[in-house]
């Protein structure tokens, strides 16, 4: 019986311990980002002034700027695209369905660092290497595959004879899509949006393959400013993106459930 | 008649931004590179002699990288099995929290994470501090910049993968199984090793395949951590395609890290299927 009872035990402490693993580092950042004696753990107090510093900073303010409309862009793109795919896949048959899965998800079976450099390639063939164009294709590209996961789980619960009654109404197709396709499925409809938004914020591999000189995301200028110092401005701005993309999680996790999101 | 209409724009933008490209660098990878200048085109092995020809390359680049990707993955796994089974014996709340802490390094982005870890690692740093200052060494020990920091790293944001493939296959066992096997007197550990463990080998392949994928293609990691002697093929990648503008190079690279990825993929499918087979034959 005591071994069995070690076991378990074995079990629980591994787990807390790797739980500690992968939270340290961002416990650090926060306690670092508000801690005003720079880098002197423990705390000595608490101040919001690196966060003051980090959200007044002209090259991050800047970089926010890049990041937003980049994800909101890709966010876009990516969504319109999905929804098309999704509506095709879950109401027809029709031949060949595997293998267009297969390449709408392809972006997630290919490594990322072979998948920038061949945008790269292409768009430096067709004279442009980097440049806007090619960063906001990358990615609306690499964030389709979720888009179109999340969209198929909603879609794929919607009952068809709502749609049906709207038309018998009088509803043409675009009404019907706009007062109750969409509204039946926002739930999902959110998450995939929220879901692309944080991945293109905060990607860091495809941007610094295809971002432009002066249009930096800010994930590429967080980056080159560690690259140089440590000081407790970059780790409020660490900590402010840690903090955005927790609330995501917790948003997205509410929604649609994370583990069914990301895998 | 509407599936058509509403499946091509996705479709023909995965073309052209995806297999398009993808088949460029193929073609780009026979092209001679031209120092200074964009590069010209040509149907040479140059590219590839220059690799595979060097044991240099082949022994700090490539066989490095498979190195590194081997034990990060393994390391992921022997951390990431433990966490998968105590998570899945977890129900409400406590799942909740811990599913989102082990995959909150997926969603938070690689430079924010790394911050944490060089504030923690670099020489000056925490652990350096607190190591010197309870006497356990004199002197710095170099963690970032480092072939440790780049593991350390690899394993943090490899691991989630391995607990969400386990996490699919472990809580799709049925529990009755479990439950008979002990019921004839075979012990947790025993129980563990003949049910669950060979139940849960097809979600481990799985996951082993986006994580050795993820740390043999690696160039944020070693690019942020890494130093000077750590070379990953990935890294050499980058650097040749954006700093030394060899677009051939860096081409013929990529084409060889996906051949390397299959073979090792497929050596690895072939492994866990005679795995699973042993395991059902035993039983017989």
């Amino acid at each position: 019986m005591m071994r069995l009872d070690l076991g378990a035990l074995a079990l629980r402490l591994v787990t807390y311990l790797a739980m500690g693993f992968l939270f340290f580092p961002i416990l650090i950042t926060i306690m670092v980002s508000v801690n005003p004696q720079e880098f002197i753990l423990p705390p000595s107090g608490f101040t919001l002034e690196w966060f003051r510093q980090a959200w007044t900073s002209d090259t991050f303010v800047r970089a926010m700027g890049v990041s937003l409309w980049l994800g909101v862009a890709a966010t876009l793109i990516a969504n319109a695209l999905a929804f098309m795919v999704v509506l095709a896949m879950v109401r027809y048959d029709f031949r060949g369905k595997a293998l267009i899965n297969l390449l709408i998800m392809s972006p997630l079976l290919i490594p990322t660092t072979i998948f920038s450099l061949a945008l790269y390639v292409f768009f430096a063939r067709l004279g442009f290497g980097s440049g806007i164009p090619a960063l906001v294709i990358g990615h609306s590209i690499h964030v389709l595959p979720f888009a179109v996961r999340i969209l198929t789980a909603s879609m794929q619960n919607f009952d068809l004879s709502l749609e049906e009654a709207a038309r018998n109404v009088g509803a043409g197709p675009v009404r019907t899509m706009f007062s109750i396709t969409l509204p039946v499925i926002r739930t999902g409809l959110i998450s995939s949006l929220v879901l692309c938004f944080v991945l293109s914020w905060n990607d860091f591999p495809i941007s610094v393959f295809l971002a432009p000189a002066g249009w930096t995301p800010l994930p590429v200028e967080l980056f080159s400013y560690i690259k140089f110092q440590y000081d407790a401005v970059g780790a409020a701005l660490a900590s402010s993106l840690i903090l955005i993309s927790i609330v995501v999680m917790v948003v997205i996790d509410r929604l649609a459930g994370l583990r069914r999101v990301l895998r | 008649m509407a599936a058509p209409l509403l499946l091509a724009p996705a479709l023909v933008a995965l073309l052209i931004f995806v297999v398009m490209p993808l088949l460029w660098v193929a073609r780009t990878s026979f092209n001679q590179g031209v120092d200074g200048a964009y590069m010209v085109s040509a149907m040479t092995m140059d590219n590839y002699v220059r690799f595979l020809g060097s044991s240099w390359y082949l022994i700090n680049t490539l066989w490095f990288s498979i190195r590194i990707a081997i034990v990060a993955t393994v390391i992921s796994v022997l951390l990431g099995y433990p966490v998968a089974l105590f998570i899945a014996q977890t129900r409400g709340l406590q799942k909740s929290i811990l599913m989102t802490m082990v995959l909150a390094p997926l969603l938070i982005g690689l430079v924010t994470l790394v911050y944490g870890w060089i504030v923690i690692f670099r020489g000056g740093g925490l652990l350096n501090s607190l190591m010197i200052a309870i006497g356990v060494y004199d002197e710095p020990v170099r963690y970032m910049w480092d072939l440790k920091g780049v593991v350390i790293l690899l394993v943090y944001i490899g691991m989630p993968y391995i607990v969400l493939s386990l996490l699919d296959s472990i809580e799709r066992i049925n529990p009755s199984f479990v439950e008979a096997a002990r019921n004839v007197g075979a012990n947790r550990w025993r129980a563990f090793w003949s049910i669950t463990f060979p139940l849960t080998l097809p979600g481990l392949y799985a996951g082993l395949v986006i994580v050795f994928t993820l740390n043999f293609s690696a160039f944020a990691v070693p690019l942020m951590v890494g130093a000077n002697d750590t070379q990953m093929i990935g890294l050499v990648i980058y650097r040749e395609a954006l700093l030394n503008n060899d677009l051939p190079f860096a081409s013929s690279l990529s084409v060889i890290m996906i051949l390397a990825n299959a073979t090792i993929l497929t050596g690895m499918a072939f492994l866990f299927g005679k795995l699973i087979l042993n395991r059902l034959e035993a039983k017989r």
